[in-house]
């Protein structure tokens, strides 16, 4: 079901780009600028993502635009595919800006291998990663970290895992952040939270989280390309996931704590989703420390995953096999970043960090092409790399969109087609499909989602990113 | 909404494009919070809860307000079944305030946590007087 949202007044900045002015409502702060064509903008209008970008709008210390990328969809508080900064200093921070699902992200290992060399024992190494890496509410069968170990991870992130030796040491550099945010403290996380997160390391969960086997399906950038060792024919491992119930339960936490103090600071908001604080302020600090070590367990699992689909790969096709890691993003998470001589904290909900080749933190091996950036398609359609561009600072915070985009909820999905027809419809395709039920399936329905290709055309036409590679799914472990 | 018969809780779920929200009506706060339980129960094991087996257990539960205390008390829930594999299904409220309550509950553990609810938001969350008792919403992060 879908709802239509508050009407406000807006403005065509370029064929690609409307503004929703700060006079639009009294309490906005700064315009909410939306990236769409007129199909996306058709779809956006029809849930209530305007609404919450312009409630985002009224954010204490919220500088520039809220931004909303053209995969922009209904959340809570906060719509997923927005982009908001607040000043560091005197601005607040907002768990739900950042979303439940903490440095949710997706990282790819490129293979050398071609698909039609391995066709033939495709099925049998999908059925290994369904298999191997625990999916829906499954639990670690091989990581149950005690909680000094568990800290080790929120604090060091994939550097502990390293020296575990689940990582290789070029993994490290090729994620973003090095995998490790310096702010995180384990000692804000709750024991709930770590009661929830001892034994999730290495496992996909649930929702549209899966791990998919794909092909170079074709080149729009045979530079960049290369540069990040990608080529027509080759074989990918796409992993799509978080920091499972650890990070919800941070959320959880610090959602009710700043519910609790928000009005001690004068804040008062249209949604209470929206509750934040200063983020200099205790309560800020505490949720920073947090947030960041959460976001260091989701680079932690989705390095854990990989060590296993190494091993599937290994098993497989033995020294052939082997998978280099290209990078790894997040697209739900808080970073504190240095844009226009400000020092600000840039919450992306759904939305990719998407650096050119001049920034800093762009990997040094990817400094003449810019930062890669993945943007996964619904299940058993086409996701893309990308690679971010130095324009996109001034349009957008340096961020881009970070998948398809829901259009339709996960009911609808289910009553519009079933499982099996999905799975059917899949493998007609000669997409293998592992997943822990048909209801599931229905849910990911490449039906319930936008088009992820005209969602990716937006952002490459509007500079927030430059296509590089399409990949094809053959086959998907869903979650 | 039609006025509301005392002692007959009920609820309803409705799609939120990638959520769920759960409606709420009852006699009184004590009915709303246990139906509330019973609504997540329904939908952590996909049908109408069955028997509850085991012991009794006692949960405390504090919140700000009256509506925070609909999430935290969901929210701790959701918490017991990830954790314990454990879902409450029979509840008896055996004190409630505007910002805390005291409930005992029965439920079913099983071999797997059921994992499709993840936590209970504070987005459109309300819990409000009505003409012959209590109404409330709260949306499910799936």
């Amino acid at each position: 079901m879908t709802h239509a949202t508050a009407t406000y007044p807006t403005i065509a900045v370029t064929p690609l780009l409307r503004e929703i002015p700060v006079t639009a409502r009294s309490d906005m702060r700064v315009p909410v600028r939306i990236y769409a064509d007129d199909e996306l903008w058709s779809q956006i209008v029809k849930d209530r993502s305007l609404e919450q970008a312009v409630n985002v709008a009224t954010l204490p210390g919220v500088v520039g635009c809220v931004y909303a990328m053209p995969d922009v969809h209904e959340g809570y508080g906060f719509p997923v595919g927005g982009v908001a900064a607040t000043r560091a200093a005197d601005g607040v921070i907002s768990p739900g800006g950042v979303g439940y699902d903490i440095n949710c992200g997706v990282r790819l290992l490129a293979s050398g291998l071609e698909l039609e060399a391995v066709r033939p024992r495709l099925e049998a190494v999908v059925h290994e990663l369904s298999r191997s890496i625990p999916s829906g509410p499954g639990r670690s069968p091989w990581l149950d970290l005690s909680v000094p170990e568990l800290d080790r991870v929120l604090r060091d992130g994939c550097n502990y895992l390293l020296e575990r030796e689940l990582a290789l040491p070029e993994d490290i550099p090729a994620t973003e952040a090095s995998g490790a945010l310096p702010g995180a403290d384990p000692a804000r996380v709750s024991d709930k939270a770590k009661r929830r997160g001892h034994d999730q390391l290495g496992t996909i969960g649930s929702g549209n989280h899966f791990v998919e086997v794909q092909v170079v399906d074709e080149v729009f950038d045979p530079v960049a390309a290369a540069a990040y060792g990608l080529a027509t024919g080759q074989l990918t491992v796409l992993i799509h996931t978080g920091s499972r119930g650890l990070g919800h339960q941070v959320c959880t936490d610090y959602v009710r704590r700043m519910d609790q103090v928000m009005a001690d600071y004068g804040i008062h908001l249209p949604d209470r989703q929206l509750a934040c604080a200063p983020l200099a302020s205790p309560e800020g600090q505490a949720y920073f420390g947090a947030m960041c070590a959460a976001a260091n367990f989701a680079w932690s699992n989705r390095q854990a995953i990989t060590f296993s689909v190494r091993k599937a790969f290994g098993r497989a096709f033995g020294d052939a096999g082997r998978l280099h890691l290209v990078y790894d993003v997040a697209h739900n998470i808080a970073k504190l970043e240095e844009h226009a001589g400000q020092s600000l904290c840039v919450h992306r909900k759904g939305a990719t960090r998407a650096f050119g080749p001049a920034h800093p933190e762009t990997p040094v091996r990817y400094r003449a092409v810019g930062q890669p950036v993945f943007i996964p398609g619904s299940m058993g359609t086409a996701s893309y790399v990308l690679a971010g561009t130095d324009a996109a600072l001034a349009l957008s915070f340096g961020s881009t969109c970070h998948g398809a985009g829901r259009v339709m909820s996960r009911g609808e999905a289910k009553r519009s087609r079933t499982g099996a027809e999905v799975r059917r419809e899949l493998e007609a395709r000669g997409i293998v499909v592992r997943c822990p039920s048909s209801g599931e399936l229905a849910e990911e329905a490449p039906t319930a989602y936008k088009d992820v290709e005209r969602v990716v055309d937006v952002v490459h036409r509007a500079g927030l990113a430059r296509k590089v590679a399409r990949l094809r799914p053959v086959g998907v472990v869903k979650g | 909404m039609t006025p509301l018969e005392r002692d007959l809780p009920s609820h309803d779920l409705a799609d939120h494009v990638s959520e769920l929200r759960v409606r709420l009506r009852a006699g009184s706060h004590a009915d709303l919070l246990a139906e509330a339980g019973r609504a997540l129960a329904e939908i952590q094991l996909r049908g109408t809860p069955g028997g509850a087996t085991g012991d009794w257990r006692r949960l405390e539960i504090s919140a700000h307000d009256s509506a925070g205390l609909l999430a935290d008390w969901l929210n701790e829930l959701i918490f017991l079944a990830e954790t314990e594999r454990w879902v409450a299904t029979e509840f008896d409220v055996e004190q409630v305030d505007g910002s805390s309550m005291r409930v005992r509950a029965r439920g079913v553990t099983l071999d797997q946590a059921p994992g499709l609810v993840k936590a209970a938001t504070l987005h459109g969350l309300r819990v409000d007087d009505a003409p012959g008792g209590v109404t409330g919403e709260v949306v499910l992060d799936l």
